[in-house]
Order: structure tokens, then sequence, then C-alpha cells
């Protein structure tokens, strides 16, 4: 039947088309609607079930934090996903604690998706917590004091600015956090 | 198909004096110049791994900005407007008519030049949209879907008055491209923006964006040259029409499934990864198809590419086309995509699609056609040789070294007594040796542009001699 579409340019045009929609809708518009995790936060308040806590929505500062990640473009070294892979659950770690592995649900209030496909850096699904912002502000302002042999880049214009380096911080706090999985509680603020 | 082939070189011959090919020039020559200058983009994001304090304090020159600047700067400044030109340049000739209007192609032209450049100014200022290969801010993605509308009505209204009946795969290839583009760029660049596009589904439909931006846009796009190119510059039929239709109908089908494989192991729901897995197995389908069709074709024919630098291009496309679609495939199995998924071993297959396969495709289209609408003679063959080869050992050293060191780095990763820091550290020899192979294939590019801006220059001086063709 196809090679009629040798000398019929709307057929050849129908087919094209015909074929693509078929994967095309059931891969992007079917699974939202089968998987609801997609959409809705993650919350959780029985502990047999897993980790507890509740994913809350960004507040003004944390998003200009997240816009400044966005514009940095931070998401082509760093992924912010903790993989269904036994290293990853303890990469994200901290303190000999496992992370938990993520969830679509901890990213609902994301609006510009920052898993990544590049692990140039470590991975930051789990970061926030884990370093305070005398920390951050340090490593901004040059990694290689803090790690030697980073390649990260120094961000000199947003430690020396009060403003973006707190959005920042706020913003980098929030990873992870939707789950409490740190038994001590030991989160850096 | 031999006859079909016999009977377009004759028309081809009969009707030279019909083509202007302006638009085919403007895009050409546009996309050579940016493929240089986004080539000095490649280079100081190479040298920034190997020395990261390199331009590192200037917001405008941080890894971050560069890194989409490089991705759109080469994806759309360079190959998709060479494969444009090629097809302003292809199209009119299988129909043996001439292009449909070329004022709207130059109009095109000056559009999409509009576009490169605020590319670059939004993308360095930091105004990137956020998600990867859609990274153009909405503004400028709005000109190039203009921009395409205006594209696909003068291919597609050069394909309805076309004199052929028949269509030749090439040009099956091309509106293929113009058509799913159009939904997979509006998918990749305004669908994710919808009102509660968040997360999981926001990046899912990112994914289908960025694998069909190369599998059904730079895919079809540069297997339509190949086709075309192959049997033109060795003058030999096509092996199999038939085969041609395999390839095709079913890259038609089975690309755009396989989003998903970029969020193996990641949080996207199990059963969409496994049908992601086994449509990526499926896509050895329509490329062995096309493979063997240009192996077949080249049979008996392959000492021609001992003094056809576009042959040359071409068959040495098609090995890396094989080896970076059997690569795919591989890695979204789940035991290999633990290892090699988000190391350096992706850049290293990356850069074998766009740069080994679907750059060599233009260029060779580029080396044959611009000597034939300036009706001159090609600059000089000795340095085309030499960007070749500069090509192709640089090539393969970044490949070689991204593959090598990435691997080496997933090992690594997955053994989690290993600090992640000593696994950076690590890679700087890898890196290192990718820097060196950049400069090897900047100066390619370089000799590139020089051979062709000089054939196009000195096209006035030649016009005396004979023109070959």
């Amino acid at each position: 039947m196809l090679h009629k579409t040798d000398s019929n340019a709307m057929l050849f045009v129908g087919a094209a088309l015909g074929l693509f929609f078929i994967g095309g809708l059931l891969t992007t518009v079917a699974p939202p609607l089968l998987d609801k995790s997609w959409g809705k936060p993650f919350e959780n308040h029985d502990a047999t079930k897993g980790p507890t806590g509740k994913l809350v929505a960004y507040t003004e500062q944390e998003k200009r934090g997240y816009d400044i990640y966005i514009r940095e473009g931070c998401k082509y070294c760093h992924t912010q996903q903790t993989r269904t892979l036994e290293s990853d659950t303890i990469r994200s770690g901290w303190k000999g604690v496992r992370s938990p592995v993520s969830t679509p649900d901890e990213f609902v209030n994301d609006y510009r998706q920052t898993f990544g496909t590049k692990r140039t850096g470590p991975d930051l699904s789990r970061i926030g917590g884990k370093y305070s912002k005398e920390w951050h502000r340090a490593h901004f302002r040059n990694p290689r004091d803090l790690v030697p042999g980073s390649i990260m880049p120094p961000f000199p214009w947003i430690a020396e600015n009060p403003d973006e380096l707190d959005a920042l911080v706020a913003y980098l706090q929030t990873r992870g956090r939707a789950k409490d999985w740190r038994p001590d509680n030991d989160y850096e603020k | 198909m031999a006859t079909q082939t016999v009977n377009q070189s004759t028309a081809a011959v009969a009707t030279q004096e019909i083509h202007t090919d302006t638009t085919v020039k403007w895009f050409l020559l546009g996309a050579v110049g940016y493929f240089a200058i986004v080539g000095i983009v490649a280079l100081i994001i190479a040298a920034k791994f190997v020395w990261p304090q390199f331009l590192g304090s200037i917001s405008y020159f941080t890894y971050g900005r560069m890194r989409p600047l490089h991705v759109n700067g080469m994806l759309f400044g360079w190959l998709l407007a060479a494969d444009m030109g090629l097809a302003y340049y292809i199209v009119p000739r299988l129909c043996g008519v001439k292009l449909w209007s070329e004022k709207l192609g130059v109009a095109t032209s000056i559009l999409w030049n509009i576009i490169i450049v605020s590319a670059v100014v939004t993308l360095l200022g930091g105004y990137q949209k956020g998600l990867e290969y859609a990274d153009l801010p909405t503004p400028v993605a709005v000109l190039v879907v203009i921009a395409w509308v205006m594209f696909g009505i003068n291919i597609f209204a050069t394909v309805a008055t076309r004199k052929y009946e028949q269509m030749y795969v090439s040009t099956w290839y091309l509106m293929g491209t113009i058509l799913w583009t159009a939904f997979v760029y509006l998918t990749g660049n305004f669908a994710t923006l919808l009102p509660g596009m968040t997360g999981v589904n926001q990046a899912n439909l990112n994914w289908m964006y960025t694998h069909n931006a190369v599998g059904l846009i730079f895919t079809p796009a540069g297997l339509a040259a190949a086709y075309y190119f192959i049997p033109r510059a060795s003058n030999t039929p096509l092996h199999s029409h038939r085969l041609s239709m395999v390839g095709f109908w079913s890259l038609a089908f089975v690309y755009v499934w396989t989003g998903a494989h970029h969020m193996l192991h990641g949080p996207i729901s199990q059963w969409l990864q496994t049908i992601s897995i086994v449509f990526s197995i499926m896509l050895l389908i329509p490329v062995w198809a096309v493979v063997y069709n240009f192996i077949a074709t080249m049979k008996g024919q392959w000492h021609q590419l001992n003094d056809n630098v576009s042959l040359k291009f071409l068959m040495s496309g098609t090995i890396f086309y094989l080896l970076t679609c059997f690569q795919g495939p591989m890695h979204s199995l789940r035991s290999v995509n633990a290892i090699v998924s988000k190391t350096d071993w992706i850049p290293g297959h990356a850069h074998m699609a766009v740069l080994g396969t679907f750059s060599f495709f233009a260029m060779a289209g580029v080396y044959y056609v611009v000597p034939r609408i300036f009706k001159t003679t090609l600059h000089s063959e000795a340095i085309a040789n030499w960007s070749f080869w500069l090509f192709l050992i640089g090539g393969l050293g970044m490949f070689t070294a991204l593959w090598l060191g990435g691997f080496w780095q997933g090992w690594q990763w997955n053994n989690p007594s290993i600090p992640f820091i000593d696994t950076v550290v690590a890679l700087k020899p890898v890196w290192l040796v990718r820097f060196f192979s950049g400069i090897m294939i900047f100066s390619g590019i370089v000799l590139f542009l020089f051979n062709i801006m000089s054939t196009a220059l000195g096209s006035g001086q030649a016009e005396a001699e004979p023109a070959r063709s």
C-alpha cells in the first residue's frame, strides 16, 4: 500500500503524520493520564510506606533562586535525580544514611524540569540541608577553595550579591526535602 | 530505480539553466560561517574542562551559558541551515522544476540569520528558557516556527508543481522532516510551557523533542542528502528502492516512541521506560536498511573514494551512522545504561551522530553543491582532502577518548567508596585529549570555510573556464 505514496504527495503526508502521531500521542498525552503520580504532589504520613513528608510550594525567594539556577545553566553539569541504582542512593545519602530514590511526585512544582542529562558535577537531588549558606557562599566564590580538583566555574556575581546568593541557597536547600529522609533531622538551613 | 536515476541525470543536464539557486547560496554560505564561529565556542568549552579558570569569572563565558550556545549554534546555525540549503538544491532538481519562490527563500534565509544572532545574544545573556535543546527564549522560538513554515511552503509548493510524478526517496525524507519537525518543535518549545506542565510531565515532552530533534529532524534531513549525494557523487544508481521504503516508513513509525530512554532508572513510570527500550532496539531496522542500501550502492565503486572528497565524507558518515545507531539501542538496555548514562560517554555518542554522521553528510553536500551553483571548480581539492582527514582523525580522537573515559567514569560511580571528586580528577587526561582533538576538528572547519568561501568569491575569475558538472 505504501508504494502508492511514491507518486501521491497527499497520501504521503497522511501516512507520515499518521504513523508519527500513533507513537507521539501514546508516549506524551497518555502517560500522565495513566500515572497520576506525575501530577500529584508527594505527601505521606505513614512511615510504614516509606519516607514521610510533604511537597510544599516554592516561596517567592526560592523561585528567584530557581530562576538563577536556570539562568546559569546549572543543570548542564548537575543532574537532579537519585536513580534506582544502589550507588545513586549511597552517593545522594548523607553521613551513612542512604537517600530514598527520586519519584515523580517530588517534582510536581518544578516549572522547569532540572533532571539533567550529564553529571559533570555531583547530583543535587538531595543537596537540600547538606551544607550551610556560608559554605555555599565560599563555594560559589571559588569552588576549588573547598573542593580541590573541582572544575566548577566561580560565580562571583552571585557570591557578592546577597539577594541572589540568599535566593539561590534557599532554592538549593529545598532540593530533596519533600521527603524527610535523615533520621537525625540534621538539616542545615 | 536505475531508469529513474538515468532519466533524472539527463533531465538535470537539460534543465541546468532553470535553477538560479540564490537561496541555496545564502543558506550554505551562512551555515559554513556559523560552523566556524560556533566552533570557537566549542573549543572554549573543551578548554574549560582542562583549565577551569579559563574565561571563568565572566558571566557571559561560563560553561552554563556557552553550552546551550554551542548546542543551538551547531544544531540550528550550522547543521539545520546547511540541510535546508541542500534541500533548496535537491528538491527542485528531483522535481524537474524551479524552486517555487526564490524571493521567499531569500526572505527565509534573512529571517534565519536574525534568529541565529538573537540566539547568541539571548543565550549569552542568560535568557535561556531552561529546557535542553529548546533553550531559545520563546520570542526567538516563534521566529523559528515562522521560518520553518516559510521553508515548508516553498518545498511543498515545489513538490506540488513537479514534472516527475514519482518522488525519489530524498524528497520523502525532506517532506517528512518538514512535517515531523513542525510537531516535534512545537512540542518541545511550546507544549512544555502549557499550564500544569511541570516536573516529569515536562521532562517527558522535553525528551520527546530532544530525541526527535536528532531522530526526526537531523536524521531524515541528513539521510535525504546522503540518498541524493551518494548516487550523484559516485554516478551510480541507488541499490534498492524497496529497501529505502523499508527504512523510511520504519523510521516514521519507530522513532517517536523512544523519548523516555533519556530517563532510564530515573523518576518516570517503569512501563514507559520499558516501551522506550523496546522501540529503541527496533531502531536498528531503519538504520540497517539505510546503511545496507548505501554500502550496496557503492559495490564496485569503492575506488572512487580515492579522489572524491564528497564520497569520503559520505561513506565515513555512513560508518559513523551505523556505529552511533548501534550505541543508541545498546545504551537503552538497563544494564548498559546503568554504566554509561550521564557520563562523558554520552557527549561522545552525541558528537558521533551530529558531527560524525550528519555534519559529514552536510559537508559532503556543500563540497558537491557550492562549485556547481557558482559554476566553477572547487578552490582546492588538496585542502578539501586535508579538511576531511582533520575531521576524521580529530573526530575519532574525541569520540574514543570520551567513550573510554565515560565508561571508566561510570564504573567508578558504581563503586560508591570512590569519592565523586576523584572521578572528576581521573577524567582530566581524557578532557585534554578531547581538547587537542577539538583543535584538529576546528582546523578542519577553518579549511572547509576557507575552501568554500574561496570557491564562492573566486567564481568571478573562473567563469571563463568550462563549468565542471
